[in-house]
Parts: C-alpha cells; structure tokens; sequence
C-alpha cells in the first residue's frame, strides 16, 4: 500500500461554452488543466488562489461531484475515474467535503440530529436505534456542541456552530479523506480560530486527510503542511508551506503574499502591486498565463506554457524567470 | 491641529423588534479629521455598518431610529435634519461605498449614467456635456484603463475590483468632504484588495477628505488608519492611534482578536502551536449581562465587570490618545 492517500494524475475539467442561435458549442473554458498531485494519510495540502482560478472545480471534481473531462484520480491504490455511480458510493463513505457557506448547506426543516443521521441511513451504518444515537452524541461531543442540539434546527445555531454541524455531518460516515472547501471564510476571526483549531484536532485524533481550499493564506499556512497555488486553471508552484512563504519562487505566488495586510505596525516588506486582473479563463493569454501581470516576463513567456522544475523534491514550480 | 470635521457624541441607535428595543448601536463617540483615516473594527453585529448608516441619514425609520446622541457635520447637527437639507450633504458632502460592488450598482444603466446621475443631483450648473467630461474624468482618477469606452459598459461587463473603482468614482465624483467606506475590500482579492486600497490612499492624498474605514480584517486597518476605534455589542471598547492599538492593545477583547489571526512568523516546517481563540460567541443584543459586555468571554473578569461597578466607560489609559472601556485593561 502506497503511502499516498490520494493520487491526482493531470485532471482536466473543461466546461463547454454554448453560443448562436443552435446553442452550439463554440469554445471550452478549462477550468482545470492538467493538474497533478499526491496527498499522503494524514496530511494537509493547501489550495490557494484568486476567485475564479479552479480552485473549488478541483475539489468538486476530485469527489466525483463535478465529472472531471480526463485525468486519474487514484483514491487508496484504485482509479475512481471509471466507476459507476453504485461503486461511487461507497468510496462516498470515504470521501466527504465541508462548504463554505454554513447558512446555506443546512437544510432549514431537518432537525440537526436528522442531518446528521442522513448520511448513515444512506450508507447504512448504525442502524440500531440505540447504537444511532449514541454515534450521534459522539459526534456533537466531538465537534464541542452539547448534546440538546439533537433536537434543533439550524437557524437556532450560530455561524461557527453550524459550520460545526457541517463538520460533525461529514464525519458521521468515518470518512478518511474531507475536501474542506473555504470552511472559515464566512465567519468572524474568533470564530474562525475556533473552527481552525477543532478542524486541526479532529485531524490528530481520526487520523483524517485534508485538501484545505480557501482564499485566506494566513490561514491556509497555519494548517497545511504542503500549499499548492493556482492561476487561471494551473497549479504553478506547490511547497511546504514555510518554504513557500519564505522562499516563494513563482513570482504570482511571492505577489499573493505581500498583498496580504498584516496585523501589525511594524516591519511591513515592500508590496508588490499587480498590475491589471486576471485575465478571462476562456481566452486565457498564450504561454504562461501570468504573463499580462508579471513583472519578470520575457518573450519566452509569452510564447511557451513553462513545465514543471524541480527545486526539490517537495517544491515544484512553472516559471521560466523564478524569483532567486 | 488637523481640521475636525465630524464629530459623534454619545449615539444611541434603537430598533424596534417584536421582541423589545435593542440598541444597536450604544453611546458611541468618535471625531474624524480632514485627509485622516479612522478604523472602525468589530465582528459582525458590532454596530459598525448601523453607525454609517446613521451618519448618512440612512437608517430604516421604522423601525429604526437615533434615539439619542449628537453628529455634527462641521458644526451642524445631522440628526433629525430636515430630509431635503440632508439630500444636499448626503452623496455630496458625505459619500459612502458599500461591501458589495456587484449589488451597489444598477444593472440596466450603464455605469457613465450612473456617475452622471450623482453629478446632476448635486452640481447642477453643469451642463450635460460638462457631466459627460466629468465622468470620464473619475473613471481615470481611479485608474480604469480606456475610461472613454468603458463609461459606455454595463456593470456585467466589469470585474469586480472594476465595479469597486466605479463606486469610489461615484462617491468621489462630488468632491466629498468624508468617505465613509463600508468593508469595501471584503468580496475583493487579495491581489486586487491591495490595488483599491493603495488607490483610497492616494485620492485621500490628492483630495484631502477624511475616511471612515468599516472593517472587520486589523490587516487592512493596520496598513490603511490613523486611529482605530474597537467596537464590541454597539459599544467603542477601546480607540487608540494606529500604532499604539496594535503594540500595545488595553482591551482583552482587542487582544483576542490579534491573537486570533493566525501569523507567518514561524519559520519551522511543523504544526505551530494551537491559534488562541475568545471563548464563546457575542451575546444577543437583547440579552446583554449586566456590567461589561464582554465578560463571559474574558480571561481577566474579575466581580466589577459583572456590574457591581456599573458598566465600563470608556476612559484615558496610558496615552493621551489611547481610551479603553475596561476595569482591569492588560498593560
């Protein structure tokens, strides 16, 4: 058995753009391009990026909620790819995600209890009355919520307790693997390190694997062990994620974290200030997608889609002129 | 001695609810002075947003209301002006932008009309064409690239840190004399947070209007304010000058929320410690303890802030300028 948990071999998701009076097909937005990489038992890797840069489509479509157009996705030593719906779901009960927005993942007229105990029924876990609802007691007291929220509904909770149920529903099926997509971004800074914290000791105690997406680097440093950074569709620079922040070799990743506000009065490093958007994912510029914004872009760059170099065996990036 | 130019004292915002009145916004005080920034932090329902709004004359009547307190704008008070005096300053002499650039503006006109609008509103002696000029003029001020086609666009056709710079060239476009901005960088990126908050900067610069900056992020506070004022349950617990708050925080509360960010400082490749938190959530507006506020939260509560002493008032620390509202303030 390999060490990797989860192996993802140069997945594509094209969305298709329909056009003209005949709703024909006229372009394709690669939302995902040819993106690979490997997530080891227990670990987190980061995902960080600007809106619109794939970010959430990767996650999608690694659990198989968006189809993804070519690519493998090596899930436990097997290709997930190619299976069917039925098989899908019991590979489900091992994979699960956590949503952004707790407001809006719960539904309003099911108690909490029965949200949580939605996805055992599917799955048929627990199914003595009794053995059910002492997993159910187990999993408030794992996620810190008191055992009365059984018979509530979502709207008595607060943000950071919903997210709380949110995190406690995909829990329930004993997942190994959890897509967190941006699971701290709707809520405010105290709540939010509550949140983190807990996502962090559910992790040591279960053993679990995370693929933590968000937008906030701070925090997506703090939890990660291994950062991937996208633009526009590619991964172009993963590393260790002190490594990535100190030694960042893709200039769009060094621009990501100097425009990052710090807390703080003292010692602010010069800004960098990128110039201009990003550019529309369905007619991204050639060669390095960058290019338009970057600072250090020659006419090679503008050619060529840069491959992948290896600064070592943990930092890989895609760059022609990477910051020295 | 920079130029004050407006001045809340003691505002008290109610709001009527089938449940009692709450006050959303309780006693709160602050001055803002020409071509200064002050910050305004808090998490959600800290009264931040109600205090614009009650700046601007906007608060929903009902159910809303200022039940009590001052805010003078250059000496003359705003509240219960009379609404046709209140039209004239408000987009005028006090502009505001708002968090979400992609619901502030209107869809069906294009986005020249919409600067166009606030120009014929409030200067009228200019003649269509001059309107015209002028705002093709705010569109490069704020540095929209081909402002002469772009004043022609729909607000779809825009980014969303294009929209954002269509708001502050719409609230700029009368020359006002404060910005109140309103979480204006928080739907943003961070890469494009940067380019709109360098540009407040530089119009504050060229402009000289004072900013009333509405976050919940100390980041964009402590690159961005002169003086901070801490809001907490519709209260200012602590307001200092930029510098002081962030190295020497009195409030337990101020102290929590920089703790809770996580920092880059670490540089070893393992798990940091664990981020400090605050303990609980905010209490409900119509259930708040007596005495502090804060205290079911605070590390350092001790019998007077559970309201033997009364509430906690707002009062000089160690600076001059630095006030908290604390009985037991951290050193």
């Amino acid at each position: 058995m390999s060490e990797y948990l989860i192996e993802v071999k140069d997945l594509c998701k094209k969305f298709p753009i329909k056009g003209g009076l005949l709703g024909r097909e006229i372009g394709a937005v690669s939302a995902v391009n040819n993106v690979s990489f490997k997530i080891k038992k227990g670990e987190t890797l980061g995902l960080v990026g600007e809106s619109g840069c794939g970010k959430t489509t990767l996650g999608r479509s690694i659990l198989r909620l968006i189809e993804p157009t070519s690519g493998e996705i090596i899930f436990n030593g097997k290709n997930i790819v190619d299976y069917t719906p039925a098989q899908m779901r019991a590979v489900r009960r091992k994979m699960q995600i956590i949503f952004q927005d707790p407001y809006a993942s719960l539904n309003p007229r099911m108690t909490v209890g029965d949200i949580l105990a939605e996805p055992m029924e599917i799955h048929g876990l627990h199914t003595e009355k009794a053995s059910r609802r002492a997993r159910l007691l187990e999993l408030l007291n794992q996620v810190q919520l008191p055992a009365d929220a059984l018979n509530k509904y979502p709207h008595e909770f607060s943000g950071g307790q919903r997210q709380r149920i949110c995190i406690a529903r995909a829990l329930a099926v004993e997942p190994e693997f959890i897509v967190c997509d941006e699971p701290v971004s709707a809520l405010d800074v105290s709540v939010q390190a509550q949140v983190v914290n807990l996502l962090m000791d559910l992790q040591r105690d279960l053993g679990l694997t995370f693929l933590f997406i968000a937008h906030d680097l701070k925090v997506v440093e703090y939890i990660s062990n291994r950062v991937a950074v996208m633009y526009l569709g590619n991964m172009i620079e993963v590393a260790e994620s002190s490594e990535l922040y100190g030694h960042a070799k893709h200039p769009y990743t060094k621009a990501l974290f100097s425009a990052i506000p710090h807390a703080s009065t003292e010692g602010r490093a010069g800004r960098i200030i990128l110039e201009g958007d990003i550019p529309s994912p369905m007619n991204p510029p050639s060669g390095c997608h960058f290019n338009p914004r970057c600072w250090n872009a020659t006419e090679e760059c503008r050619k060529n889609f840069p491959p992948i170099t290896n600064q070592s065996p943990t930092h890989q990036y895609r760059c022609y002129n990477p910051i020295q | 001695m920079t130029e004050k130019i407006l001045e809340v004292k003691d505002l008290v915002v109610e709001f009527r609810t089938d449940r009692g009145a709450v006050k959303a916004v309780n006693g709160v005080n602050f001055d803002v002075f020409k071509g200064k920034t002050l910050g305004i932090v808090g998490e959600s329902g800290s009264g931040k947003s109600v205090t614009a709004l009650a700046i601007m004359g906007l608060i929903p009547n009902p159910p809303g209301r200022v039940a009590s307190g001052q805010i003078l704008f250059n000496g003359k008070s705003l509240v219960n002006m009379e609404p046709g005096e209140m039209r004239k300053i408000r987009g005028n002499k006090i502009a505001m932008i708002f968090q979400e650039p992609m619901t502030s503006l209107n869809p069906v006109f294009t986005i020249g009309n919409q600067i166009e609008e606030v120009i014929e509103l409030h200067q009228t002696h200019l003649s269509a064409s001059e309107r015209a000029a002028k705002a093709v003029d705010m569109l490069r001020l704020v540095g929209i690239p081909s402002p002469e086609k772009r004043v022609k666009e729909y607000p779809h056709q825009l980014s969303g840190g294009m929209r954002q710079r269509v708001m502050i060239a719409i609230a700029l476009s009368c020359e006002p004399d404060i910005l109140i901005a309103d979480e204006p960088t928080t739907a943003l990126d961070v890469t494009i947070q940067a380019q709109i908050l360098e540009l407040m900067k530089k119009l504050q610069k060229e402009l000289g209007m004072g900013i009333i900056l509405i976050t919940h992020d100390l980041g964009v506070v402590a690159e961005t304010c002169d003086t901070v004022s801490v809001m907490y349950c519709g209260q200012i617990v602590e307001s200092a000058d930029v510098k002081t708050l962030f190295n020497h925080p009195a409030h337990p509360y101020t102290k929590g929320l920089m703790d809770s960010i996580p920092s880059f400082d670490s540089t070893s490749g393992h798990r940091k410690e664990r981020l400090q938190t605050i303990e609980g959530m905010v209490p409900s507006l119509f259930n708040l303890p007596k005495g502090c506020n804060f205290q079911d939260r605070c590390s350092k509560v001790t019998d007077d802030c559970r309201g033997s002493q009364g509430d906690p008032v707002l009062k000089p620390s160690k600076g001059v300028d630095h006030n908290v509202a604390c009985f037991n303030p951290l050193n």
